[in-house]
Formats: structure tokens, sequence, C-alpha cells
């Protein structure tokens, strides 16, 4: 039950940190026996927060409360001493060891590591619902069972203001209902815990109260009694939330791409994909929805040139280049967003400019017959930075300083430069931030307008709902349905994915 | 990156390594010399007279290679004493430039040396290209020759009659064997390396005509095959396999492995050494199977040179030294096996030195 | 925007900084180990070199320098030539074998073996390229494994081609007209810089433009830096990889050129080996870049000159300084990586600041 102390109250933290966004002039305040909710998109400075309530990190200004006594955390066992554990989304479990091992492990002097510590672990598991049998491998658990031995281990080790961060991204639903059966057994026992999310949903279930983050400050509180995830989703954003909604359509009746029969055989003479026919016309967006891994990589890469379909014909417009390899393919005009930006798309330690040229070496701006144009590529650099908004002191930081969102616009702005005639996006905004997310959209629906063909390959339903004037389901790499975005709905796609149905 | 940099860190420790071998040659070589106390203490820094300064700039191993080196050292510590002599000693290193070897000549004869031998025929063309700007003073070069038409009236070439040495242990081996077999192991198939087989074959012939030769080189061109104990001992095995029962290595570094192949053979197989006298160097285990070894005695044309030089008659041009002067020749300390062939040996050796015996050179 | 850059080249400097410093101090503590006295070693070591050692540094520092471009265009590209050794090896004996035949006469015979001495380096380490590209094959075993099979093969050339002349074997001597000697910046005696290390200043400024200014360098880096990208960029990897390799190999075959021409007039005793593994030492001592390892290959030739002063004066063996060497590229692989990690950081930390800034002011 909520006391008169606050567990928390953090006032005017700031933290100039290695990352893009410092924190500046966060306050937050947890109440005794409650769930505090964190929200903010990704960047927002959330875990630079949590990681200084945790004594990972040392803030530069402001104050930390820990039930009424004023502190200061040098590292996470001071963190613990005063009260706070934390459980991490990447779990620190020692598989061959007991559930018992682990909870003992470096705690050894609280209750021993034999009967007393088992009894302990008993004591918890019981009082919270947990069901961990102290004997059995860790190898053993399930995910959700890993997770409630992690928030198990922090109780165990005395904490009563517990972090999560993110708990529910590796949780199915049913295993969410559960884990929050658990937190509201912990807010009983007058625990609090720090819910950090941006599944809106979610958060609105569970959460007694809600701050939300915004570049790196609070930037509000919201109740969750009257709050809407709408408004939530306007508060992290701060403007009007993005749509991928097209407008009208703009396809026009010129083919761009066309794809004929194209079978894909790996090494084992294993077919990757089956007689898949496609067409992509001027000004139209082709969506191509599936679960992950039934051949929407070996799709992009047959297409780029990649790999070499072992049967049926690829069209560029009228030109035949099933055999084209990749430079000729980038140089006729095709753009390539990688569905792996770092491994794919980028040179983490070669400047902005010189990630500007890859892809692009034989093309203006960046080249001069067989020298590479710096002034060109650089001058282009500086004009993909402005229009793009990526996020960067200058065109000769390093791309890996860089938050995922910046690179992926100047990726954008890289593939959108040289007038593609078509553009392959392979899950565009994937792990880019809210405000990132809108401009990619934005991007990709005016080169539509301006009649660029585009296939776009993604795991967002509403992303490809918004923005498709097509969308193609491919299942074991054949083509299961076709539908039309303005009357399908993302239950139908689904069934149509996981191969319920096909239309 | 990642992988460079698990690619260099590679290459940096076998770069240390490599410093680490280099590092421990000449660590083994002044251990080894502590054995025998007379090579430890360094002559030249306790020579004070007031004789000729001798230079001596030894080949790669330097000092303590139990061989030619050391044998060239020999010789310079007994010209020492007895020409009241001092010296100046350097050493080369492996992979070392050619511009390396002419410095430490010239350095030599800037402090003042008179007399300096190069150890092994590599310096032939360091001093021919050195001796002309220090027409003052005298160079030789072990196994040495003149690499240009221009003849340098200030260097000595000295050689050796492998070939002779060898023939005198060919008939120690050919006597000794009851298997009517013998071996030879060469380092590599050069033709310096085949004086030494011809000579072998010729003794064996000459003591036993129905005698059969078992040849074998290591490799045929790398000079690895000076130091690869492992191959020599895989020759000299399968000689042993073949019948042979006495093996004579001329194989530098590889001969250890010969020397086990003949411990392993087991007792009535020999093996024979070279250069030195390598029963005194070998191990305890080696020792008794070490029939005899064809010595050449670069201590000898080191220190006749340095004696020319004191008598005020430097030699110069080539120099082969024989049987006659006791250039080449044949070990007796392991006694209980090769003295009651001496008589017979001796006997071939004076007919050589008389003329009555032609040791051919090439096989 | 200066002072950042003043402090990003502070920042690369750093590394080699620290390694020298270490390689210097574990040095001593070695010299001092073994009884000896580091302050003679270093004293002899820094004393201002002699005129024909500073010609002598200078004539290793370009071969050291070409060896370690050849192994650069290797590294910038991920892979990991390690076959320079022979690939030099057997593109000098090509050249001087040509040169030798004299088919042509004067500058266009040097030219023209300068050609063939290109093409062989290329086409033996194309064989790894190809070994790779086709079969998947390591190019550091294949490469090793060439170098072994490189100077086998030269050795059987040369025994069965080549000139004999005493104990030796060399191809035949350049015709008069071909050697091409060099400029004596001091007396005649102390030696001259030859006229092919000005193909060091070439190779250099060559490697320079082609990695900076020329699309074929920019995808060798980006193939370097991720394969993936790369890929996915339009660059064909197999035809990068067996392009770079050739190249590679096509400088390495220079690697002995300007000791050819410059006074070897032949391969045979005075051929050079080992550079092949200094220039890969060097190029991970300068980072792969131009200029670094300039600096690299001075500091390499400078230590393997002086070494040579080590036997008169001190009782140090000059092998000590491979220690030097050895212990400067490890230390070096291991302070960059470190310097790299707190260089990100402070990369990340300025961004970070910058952006904070920028929005402070706009809200």
């Amino acid at each position: 039950m909520p006391s008169a102390v606050d567990a928390v109250q953090l006032r005017g933290i700031g933290k100039r940190f290695p990352g893009v966004i410092a924190n500046h002039d966060v306050d937050v305040t947890i109440r005794s026996g409650t769930v505090h909710a964190l929200i903010g998109e990704n960047g927002a400075g959330k875990s630079t927060l949590m990681k200084i309530l945790y004594g990972v990190q040392r803030p530069d200004e402001g104050t930390i409360t820990i039930e009424g006594r004023e502190v200061v955390l040098k590292s996470p066992t001071e963190a613990i001493e005063a009260g706070v554990g934390m459980v991490f989304q990447h779990f620190m479990l020692a598989d061959n060891l007991t559930v018992l091992e682990n909870m003992v492990l470096g705690a050894e002097k609280l209750h021993g590591i034999g009967d007393g510590a088992r009894a302990e672990i008993r004591r918890i598991s019981d009082r919270f619902g947990f069901d961990l049998d102290p004997d059995v491998l860790v190898e053993k658990l399930g995910v959700a069972a890993r997770q409630r031995l992690e928030i198990a281990k922090v109780l165990y080790r005395g904490a009563r203001i517990i972090i999560l961060d993110e708990p529910t991204a590796v949780l199915v639903p049913q295993e969410v209902d559960a884990l929050f059966a658990n937190l509201d057994e912990l807010k009983d026992a007058g625990n609090s815990v720090l819910f950090i999310s941006h599944k809106l949903d979610e958060v609105l279930a569970i959460a007694d109260d809600i701050t939300v983050m915004r570049r790196g400050t609070t930037v509000g509180t919201a109740d969750p009694a009257t709050a809407t995830k709408h408004e939530l989703a306007e508060l992290m954003v701060g403007s009007e939330l993005p749509s991928p909604e097209t407008e009208e359509s703009t396809v026009t009746d010129t083919v761009q791409l066309s794809l004929a029969d194209v079978t894909l055989t790996d090494e084992f003479g294993r077919n990757l994909l089956t007689d898949l026919s496609l067409t992509i016309r001027r000004g139209e967006v082709l969506g191509i929805a599936g679960v992950e891994g039934n051949g929407q990589s070996e799709l992009v890469e047959t297409i780029m040139g990649m790999r070499i379909p072992t049967a049926g014909r690829i069209h560029l417009g009228a030109e035949d280049v099933t055999n084209w390899h990749t430079r000729r393919l980038r140089e006729a005009g095709i753009g390539y967003i990688p569905e792996d930006r770092h491994r794919h798309g980028l040179l983490l330690d070669a400047p902005l400019w010189e990630n500007r040229i890859l892809g692009h070496q034989t093309r203006p701006p960046s080249s001069k017959g067989i020298w590479i144009n710096r002034r060109g590529a650089r001058q282009d650099t500086a004009r993909i930075v402005e229009e793009y908004d990526v996020r960067a002191p200058g065109i000769d930081t390093p791309a890996r300083a860089l938050s995922g969102g910046n690179q992926q616009k100047l990726i954008v702005g890289r593939e959108m430069s040289g007038d593609p005639v078509l553009l392959i996006a392979s899950h565009p905004t994937r792990g880019v931030d809210v405000g990132a997310q809108a401009a990619i959209w934005d991007h990709i629906k005016r080169a539509r307008r301006a009649g660029l063909a585009v296939l776009l390959i993604s795991a967002d339903l509403d992303e490809l709902i918004g923005l498709s004037d097509t969308i193609q389901v491919i299942l074991r790499g054949r083509f299961v349905g076709t539908f039309d975005p303005s009357d399908v709905t993302p239950q139908d796609l689904g069934s149509a994915m996981t191969g319920g149905q096909a239309a | 990156m990642r992988r460079l940099t698990k690619l260099s860190a590679v290459a940096a420790v076998a770069a240390l390594a490599l410093a680490g071998c280099g590092g421990s040659d000449s660590e083994g070589g002044s251990g080894s010399g502590s054995d025998k106390t007379a090579a430890s203490d360094d002559v030249c820094k306790s020579a004070d007279g007031d004789g000729p300064k001798i230079g001596l700039a030894y080949d790669v191993g330097g000092r303590g290679d139990q061989s030619f080196n050391d044998s060239a050292y020999a010789g310079l510590e007994k010209a020492v004493e007895d020409f009241d002599a001092t010296c100046v000693e350097g050493e080369a290193t492996d992979g070392e430039a050619e511009s390396a070897r002419e410095d430490r000549l010239r350095n030599m004869a800037e402090n003042g040396a008179v007399a300096i031998v190069g150890v092994g025929f590599a310096y032939s063309e360091s001093v021919n290209a050195v001796a002309p700007d220090f027409p003052e003073v005298n160079f030789a070069v072990i196994d040495g020759f003149d690499p240009d038409e221009d003849a340098n009236d200030n260097v000595a070439y000295l050689g050796f009659a492998e070939e002779q040495g060898s023939f005198l242990v060919g008939v120690a081996a050919a006597q000794k064997s009851k298997t009517g077999t013998i071996g030879f192991v060469g380092g590599v198939n050069t033709e310096l390396i085949q004086k030494f087989e011809a000579g072998y074959t010729a003794g064996a012939k000459a003591a036993k005509p129905d005698i059969k030769v078992e040849v074998q080189y290591i490799q045929e061109s790398d000079l690895s095959g000076f130091g690869d104990p492992a191959g020599g001992k895989a020759a000299a095995t399968g000689e042993f396999d073949k019948g042979a029962d006495v093996v004579y290595h001329a194989a530098g570094g590889s001969g250890s492995g010969v020397f086990d192949a003949a411990v392993e053979a087991g007792e009535g197989n020999f093996a024979i050494g070279v250069d030195s006298d390598q029963y005194l160097t070998a191990t305890d285990a080696q020792k008794p199977f070490i029939l005899t070894s064809m010595l050449k005695r670069v201590d000898t044309a080191t220190y006749d040179f340095a004696k020319s030089i004191d008598a005020g008659k430097p030699l110069v041009s080539y120099t082969v030294y024989d049987l006659k002067a006791d250039g080449v020749g044949y070990s007796t300390s392991n006694k209980s096996v090769i003295s009651d062939l001496t008589a017979d040996i001796d006997s071939y050796k004076e007919k050589i030195i008389s003329g009555e015996i032609t040791v051919p050179t090439k096989p | 925007m200066t002072s950042e850059r003043l402090r990003s080249i502070g920042l690369s400097l750093l590394a080699p900084a620290i390694a020298i410093v270490l390689s210097i101090l574990v040095t001593t503590v070695v010299i001092a180990a073994v009884g000896s006295s580091p302050g003679d070693f270093w004293s002899t070591m820094f004393e201002v070199p002699k005129p024909r050692l500073r010609v002598d540094i200078l004539n290793q520092t370009a071969m050291i320098y070409i060896a370690a471009v050849a192994a650069a265009i290797g590294f910038r590209m991920g892979l990991f030539n390690i076959g320079l050794e022979g690939q030099y090896t057997i593109a000098s004996f090509a050249a001087a074998s040509f040169a030798g035949a004299a088919y042509l006469s004067g500058l266009a015979n040097v030219a023209a073996a300068i050609i063939v001495a290109m093409a062989v380096g290329a086409l033996w380490s194309g064989i790894a390229g190809v070994l790779k590209t086709t079969r998947g094959v390591s190019e550091v075993i294949s490469t090793i494994m060439l170098n072994s099979i490189a100077i086998t093969l030269v050795g059987y050339f040369l025994n069965t081609r080549g000139v004999k002349e005493g104990n030796t074997v060399h191809t035949k001597n350049l015709e008069a007209g071909s050697t091409l000697g060099g400029f004596a910046p001091f007396e005649d005696r102390d030696g001259e810089i030859w006229a092919l290390t000005i193909i060091a200043v070439l190779v250099g400024i060559g490697f320079w433009v082609l990695l900076n200014h020329t699309r074929f360098g920019f995808d060798l880096r980006a193939s370097g830096q991720s394969e993936s990208a790369a890929l996915a960029s339009g660059i064909n990897p197999k035809r990068m990889i067996l392009i770079s390799m050739m190249l590679s190999g096509a400088v390495a075959g220079l690697i002995w050129l300007p000791a050819l021409f410059g006074g070897a007039r032949n391969y045979g005793t005075s051929f050079q080996a080992g550079l092949g593994f200094l220039g890969i030492a060097v190029a991970l001592l300068g980072r792969n870049r131009p200029l670094g390892m300039l600096f690299g290959a001075l500091l390499f030739a400078f230590l393997s000159v002086k070494s040579n002063d080590l036997t008169f004066g001190t009782d140090v063996s000059p092998s000590i300084v491979q220690i030097t060497q050895g212990v400067a590229v490890l230390a070096v692989v291991v302070t960059y990586e470190v310097v790299r990690r707190w260089r990100t950081r402070l990369e990340q930390r300025t961004v970070s600041r910058e952006l904070a800034g920028a929005n402070g002011a706009t809200s």
C-alpha cells in the first residue's frame, strides 16, 4: 500500500553521456508500493536514467532520494544496499547452474549456500507466485521462468525498488498476463516497480503512474486511468503522431520491375524461392508480408544481384537483368535499404561522407571516372544531412557514433539520391525511433508520388498496410496471397502469413 | 577490423617468437660455450699484446655453434697466444643485408685490425667490395672465392680438400661395416656436399671394392636441409633400414638426427660426424655410436693465416688445406671403436699425401 | 575544427609512441636480465650513425617500406598475405635471371626486369588468390606453403641453371650497362643510395593515391572494413580478393630490386631474405598508413643496421634488436586497440555534447 514516503525521487538529473542523447532536468517520483511506467521512444534517455538509478552511471547533476534519504550511488552494489535492484532485458544467468546456485552466486553471505538459501528461495517463490524449484538447472527453464528468477534474485538481495527494463519484450501474451499478476503481488507487499516500456497497451494496463521522456528529459506525467494511447504517443513524439496512411493512388501503367517464375535453389538443391512472379509499376509500392525467414532476404538478394536465380527472368524496365550483378543493377538505378544496416548498409568506422559513397562508388557525385570525387561526395553528404535531418555534428563523424535512427536516415537519403527508378526497402524503420520512422515514411511517400517503384519488406503490418498499393504474402519461398491494403486487416494478413488461408 | 586485429596479434606473436629464437640462438651459444671453459672467456677482451690485431667475422650462429665458427675461434685463440696478438670479433644475424657484412668488415679495419677473416663463403662478395678500400689490411675468406675478374692482392681464399677427409672416414666406414652396406646423408644436394659424397664413396670402395653405398640428400636445394634434425633422422633411418650399418652425414645441424637414428638402430650401428669432432659435443647416449668425424680444420686455416701476417708474408689468393697441410682429417676420440682401424686409415692417408691416390671431387 | 584535427593526429600518434616506449622498456629489462649493460646498449644504438650506415639505413628503409606497402594492400582488404617472402624471392630470382640474360640492354633491360618481377610476384600471389576464391583455402595457409615452394623452386633452378662460383651458385651477373648504381652522398667508400630506392617513393605515393582517391581504393577499404556491406554495395568480393592479392604480390616483387640493380648484380649469396616478414611487421606498426609505415620502416632499418655496432663496444648480441622490433609490433597492436576504443567513446561523447548543445539552443 502506498506509504507517506516516496520510494524514489529523482530531481534535476543531468548526464553528459556517450550516446546521442544526454539526460537533463529529469524529474521522476515513484510512489511507494506502485508500478511506475517510464515510457519514451528509443534513445529518449530511458536507459541512461535507469543506469543512473542502478549506480552503473553517475549523474553529473541532480539528486537521488531513496525512501527519504538522499544517496550517492557509485556502483550497483551500493544501489542494492540502498534497496534498488534491476532486471536487465538480457538475462544474466549461468545456464549450467541450478536456480539455487544462480540465486546465491555473489550473495553467499546473505543466507548461505545451503538449506538457509533454499528456504528463502521457497519463501520468495511462494509469496509472489514465482513457481521456482531451487534445484532445477537454469538451462531447463523457459524465458518467462528465467525472468521470474531474475526478479527473485533481486528480491533475494533485499531490493524493495525493482527496475524492469522492457520486461515484456521477450514474453508471449499469456506470459505477460502472468508477469503482471506477479507485479501486483510485489506491489501488495510494499515493493515499488519501475517499469520501462514503449508498449502503450501494457503500460496502461499495469501502471499506477506514468512518466514520459523525450530527448533526454521528462516531458510530462499521465494518469493511466484517464490517458489514452494516442495522448501518450503524442507526448512521446512531441507532435502529431505520424501515420503511414497513403494518399490517393499514384500507380502508373509503366512496369518498372517484373519477376517471372523466379526460382532460387541452394547448394543442396532445395528451393529457397519457388516460381515467384511479381510486377511493380512506377509510382507503386508493393509490400511483402511474411513471417521472417520465409524467403524475404533471398528475394531481396536475388533482385539485388547478390544471388543469381536458378530459373525465371527478372526485368528492370525493358531490360533483362536476370544475370546482372549488384553494381550494374545499382548503376541502373536501384536504391537499396538493407534490413541490417550495420552489416549491409554502413562502414561503421568510416566517416559519414565515405558512407555516402558506399554503393554509389561508380556514379557522380561520388566519383569521376576511376577517381573518387571527395569534394562532390562531401557536398552531397552535407545535403543529405540537411534534407534528411541526420543529427550529427559533421560529415567527418564516424557512422558508429550516430543513433540508429540517424544512421537509417543517412542510408535512406543516400539511396534516394541519384534519382533511383526502383527502391528496395527492407524493414526501413526497424529499430528507429518514432520521429525517424515518420520522416522515413514521408520520404518513401514523396518518392512514390514522383514515380518511384518501391518494393517494401516489413514485419510491421501497419506500415505495410499504410504504405503499400498491393501486398503479397510470402510463405516458404512462395507467394500465397495478394491483398489490397484498403480492405485488409492485420488479422487477415497474419492468417495468410502462417498458412491459414490463401486469398 | 576485428579479424584484422586478430591476425595482427598472431603476426606479432610470430614476430616475437622469431625474435625469441634469434635471442635463444645467441643464448645457446654462450651457454654451451661455458661447457668448454676455454671458449667462455673471451680472448679478445683480455688480449693486450703488441702483435697484429686480428678480426674474425663469424657466419650466422656465431661462436658456440660447435662447428665452423667455434673452430675458427679456436684458431684465433691459438694465434693470439702464439703471436701476442689482439683481436676483434663480429657476428652475423640471420637474414642480414649484404651491406651489414660489409659494414662489419669495415668496422674491423677501422678499429685497427690488420688481418680480417670472414668465416664462410657468404663473405666472398663483401670482402671483395671492402678489400680495395683498405690496401694495408689483409683479408681471408674461409671456403671463399673471388667473385670478379679483378684479382685482389690482399685477399686469401682458404679452401679445404673435404673429399680427402671424407675418403678417410669412408675407409673407416667400410672397414667397420659388417653388412657390406654403408650410408651417406647430405644436407643439401649442392656441389660442395657432393664433394663429401664423392670422397666418402671412393674411400669405401678403396677399402672394400664390393661395398654398397646408400646416398640420400635431405633437400634438393633448400638450405633448410642443414638445419633439419628430423629430416636427417628420417634419411638416416631409411638407410639403416636398407641394411646400412654405418652412416656418414654432411648435413650441418641436421646431423644430430642422424646420430639419433644410429642410436635407435642399436648396437653395431654407427654414425660419422663432420666438420668438427662431434664426439666431443654429442649427448652421452649418442657418443658410443659415433665412429669418428671428418675434421675440417678451420682452426688450422685461421691460425695459418694469422701466422703468415705475423711473419710478414701474408697469404693471398687461393690456398687449399688438404691432408698434407693438416687441413682435413679424422678424429679418434671414440677410441674403443676406432682404434683397431687407425693403422689402415693412416696408410691410406699416406697414399693420398704422397699422391699415390687421387681422390675424386664429383660422385 | 583545427584543434580537433590536432587532437585526432595526437591520438593516432599515441599508440605507436606507447608501443615504442614499451619496447624500449622490455629490451632494457631483457638486457639487464642476461647480465649485460642496458646503458651501453642504448648509447651504442642511439649514437649518430656513421655516414655509410646512414646510406645503409636509407637503402634498407626503402626495401622494408616496399614490403610494408605490399603487406598493407592485403591488410586494408582484410587479407593476410604472409607470402611476401616467397613472392619477392621468386620475383627477385626471375628478375635477376631475366636481366642477367641480357635480352635487352641498358635501361630497357632494367625496365623490363621490373615488369618481370611484378608479373612473377603477382602470379605467385595470384595462386593463393585463386585458391581462396575458387576453393575457399585460407590465404594464410596457402601463402605460407607457397613461401616454401618458392624457396625450393628457386634453389632448384639456381642449382641447375645458375653460374657456379666457388662454393656458391648465382644467376648471371648483370652487364655493366644494366647496373644502375646510385647516388653517393658522402665519400665513395661509404656507399651509394641505390637508384631504385625511388621505387619506394613511387610505391608509397601510389598506395596513398590508390587508397584515398580511387574507386578501387575505396572498394578495397570497404571490403576490408565490412565484407557484407561491400557485397551489398556492389563490390564483387572474389574479384577484389584476386586483384588485391595480385597487387600485393606485384609490389612484393619489387622489394629486392633496389639492391639487385644497386650493388648485388646477381641473385646469390647477397640476396637478403626476411624482408617480407619485416614488411608485415612494419605494416602493423604503421597501421597500414603510408606515412606510418615510412616511420616504421625507418625505425626497423635503423635498429637492424645499427645493431651491427653492438658487436664492437658492447657484449650484447645484435639479435636483441629483434626483441625490440617484436615487442614494438605486439605493443602497437594492443595499444592501438585500446586507443581505438577510447577514441570511439570520445567521439560518441563529442556527438552527444554537440547535439545536446544544439537542442538546448532550440528548445
